[in-house]
């Protein structure tokens, strides 16, 4: 099923200022879209607009073509998975899952079969008959899960699911999350502040801060074409450097002048009209090279290595004392307070505007 | 044996507690405490050891004698069975504690499920104004509580007195645990109210079939209270109640110490000692739902 919204807004009672207002989005069928964003930025709330839990202020939602902005969560053909797995603690197991369908009058045997067949999917059979307090939370996840399930919904609502649960076991859910979604062929939206979520099971993210959307598109965008600063800040890990200066004589000359950067032919083009002008350069830490074309290269002393094994992240002090993260391969020989020459891999330059903060070379 | 007594061995001479070792200071501590704890002990469980003896003692006369006589019987018992109105002060009790028990329930688990859950104008308000009524002992509006009572009667002749003592029992009752089934339920995560109501539930469903279920113990303790209160008080009955056949047992058992003419002390601690059964066996039948943690296991991980 389609999620559209058109100029969707919200409002709280007794609070000044809209939450949200001017969502324009589209969710096509079957996408695993994100709503990604920094806590408070009102992913959540625009989530339990869609589920129905909050009224919505002003705008559409439309699921197809049906306009659902007053229809009860119930009618709506969804599902829920809560962040804090909100399982009915005095049911067992089977009850949870089969809670929805008791609800709907379902006929007794249809319900076992959907839940015997969701608890299969999950592998939870053998706790059926057991209360949450007695299960593990990675099981709790896995009922939160298969009580939405058993719905058969047409549109997937997840909420931070793995926000309580432990890294390898996180890793592991992300998979399987995305595997469930394929093997169901339902719409999903996902709420999640972690990016690495985002970026690895995302068809389609949404970056929301401060009620507004800051971009929209696929994971890959997302990372080598950020639309604005904030968006660059925020997705990818270590965080991408960004350094501010001025656009001089077809350069990009840093606000020290420690680090200057002569852009390539596209870019240039582009930069044509911000010729004395601020602007900034986004750099994620991997393109970094050791020489670099043009030969604009800047001397680095390393801090503090931080040792991942499969790379190296460098905390280096540029000689006007400001910070750069960079990664190298692991193998690669660093030694703290030791200095170094980088150059830029030219061909992987975000240039934004100072002021603006919004993308130049789009 | 062997087992237990091989483990005994290997601990030895190994310090295992977690508490630092005592001082003389500490041991002079335990040994005050003890004694204070003891003589506490024997503060309770005299008079009702006495009471127990007395009741089943069939030497003793009108007046409880402390003598060293002593000869089983139940006499007395069948003094309370034959020469006065013991069952009907049960039966009016009962009546009484159980009305004012499920009263109380019902109302209290719908207020204490509205201020928990919903936002109207006068919340807060209405919240404080309760919370400061309770202030005002309930005896200080008895004239107020006849004239009610007056004035109903003669509209509904079948409106008792004893109806009106359940109205005044319950409703301070009412007042004061809606407080603490709201602090209860407050404790209950609300999206498990977003779950249900995605599943399917209505308002009323969500208080059905989620909340008073996870609210079972707290309502449990709350029946209780309320179940006991009416064997607990005089004075509201006492005044209230007019004629014999309607006392409850509290009033009706004063009787036999009060006044001369009808003094039987020995018949009143047996009546006490019956009193204690309806109690007991309340609390037997409502231990089972006395589970703590039922809430555990529904949110995070």
């Amino acid at each position: 099923m389609k999620v559209i919204m058109k100029n969707l807004g919200k409002k709280y009672e007794g609070r000044e200022n809209f939450t949200l207002r001017n969502i324009d989005l589209e969710i096509d069928d079957q996408d695993f879209c994100v709503i990604l964003g920094p806590s408070g930025c009102g992913k959540t709330t625009l989530l339990r607009m869609i589920a129905g839990l909050n009224s919505i202020t002003e705008g559409d939602l439309y699921f197809d073509d049906r306009r659902v902005n007053t229809i009860p969560p119930k009618d709506r053909d969804i599902a829920m998975v809560f962040q804090s797995y909100a399982l009915y603690p005095h049911m067992t197991v089977y009850d949870n899952m089969s809670f929805s369908l008791v609800m709907r009058k379902e006929r007794k045997k249809i319900i076992d079969e959907r839940v015997k067949e969701a608890a299969q999917l999950l592998q939870i059979e053998d706790y059926l008959y057991a209360k949450p307090a007695d299960i593990s939370g990675g099981q709790r996840q896995r009922v939160a899960l298969g009580r939405a399930i058993v719905r058969k919904p047409s549109v997937f609502l997840m909420d931070e699911p793995l926000s309580n649960l432990d890294a390898k076991l996180r890793e592991h859910m992300r998979v399987e999350l995305v595997r469930l979604h394929k093997s169901l062929g339902t719409t999903s939206i996902y709420v999640t502040h972690d990016q690495t979520e985002a970026m690895t099971m995302a068809t389609k993210i949404i970056l929301l801060d401060g009620g507004k959307i800051q971009q929209v598109g696929k994971p890959e965008e997302f990372y080598n074409k950020p639309e604005n600063i904030f968006v660059a800040r925020f997705i990818g890990s270590p965080t991408i450097n960004i350094i501010r200066g001025k656009y001089r004589d077809g350069k990009f000359v840093s606000e020290t002048d420690t680090i200057t950067l002569t852009p390539s032919k596209e870019d240039a083009e582009l930069l044509k009209d911000y010729e004395g002008k601020g602007i900034s350069i986004g750099i994620r830490p991997e393109r970094f090279e050791s020489g670099g074309e043009f030969g604009d290269t800047f001397e680095a002393t390393i801090d503090v290595i931080e040792m991942l094994g499969k790379e190296k992240t460098l905390y280096a002090r540029l000689k006007d004392g400001s910070d750069l993260v960079i990664s190298t391969p692991g193998h690669y020989d660093y030694k703290e307070g030791e200095t170094h020459t980088f150059g830029f891999d030219i061909n992987a330059i975000h240039y934004f505007e100072s002021e603006t903060g919004e993308r130049i070379n789009r | 044996m062997t087992l237990f007594g091989g483990k005994k061995k290997k601990d030895k001479g190994l310090y295992l507690s977690d508490k630092p070792p005592l001082t003389v200071a500490g041991i002079i501590g335990i040994v005050t405490s003890y004694t204070i704890l003891f003589a506490w002990v024997v503060a309770i469980v005299w008079p009702l050891f006495q009471m127990v003896v007395s009741a089943f003692n069939g030497q003793q006369q009108q007046y409880i004698m402390g003598n060293e006589n002593f000869e089983f019987s139940l006499r007395h018992f069948e003094f309370l069975y034959n020469e006065t109105y013991y069952l009907t002060w049960v039966k009016n009790t009962l009546f009484i504690a159980i009305s004012t028990a499920l009263l109380t329930i019902v109302m209290v688990s719908f207020t204490g499920y509205a201020y928990s859950r919903y936002r109207f104008k006068g919340r807060k308000a209405s919240l404080m104004a309760i919370m400061l009524i309770q202030t005002i002992p309930t005896f200080a509006g008895i004239t107020a509580f006849f004239t009610m009572h007056s004035i109903v009667s003669s509209v509904i002749p079948a409106f008792s007195r004893q109806m009106m003592l359940i109205l005044i029992y319950a409703g301070p009752a009412i007042a004061s645990n809606t407080f603490i089934l709201k602090g209860y339920i407050d404790s209950v995560s609300t999206e498990l109210d977003d779950a249900a109501k995605i599943d399917g539930c209505s308002n009323f469903d969500i208080y059905r079939i989620i909340i008073m279920p996870i609210a079972r113990p707290m309502l449990t303790i709350i029946a209780l209270w309320s179940f006991i209160g009416p064997f607990m008080d005089y004075l509201l009955a006492k005044v209230l109640l007019t004629s014999p056949s309607t006392y409850t047992l509290a009033v009706g058992l004063f009787t036999l110490v009060s006044d001369f003419r009808t003094m039987n002390q020995p018949a009143f601690a047996a009546g006490g000692l019956l009193t204690a059964i309806p109690i007991v066996i309340m609390f037997m039948v409502l231990q089972k739902q006395l589970v703590s943690g039922l809430t555990s296991g529904s949110v995070k991980g």
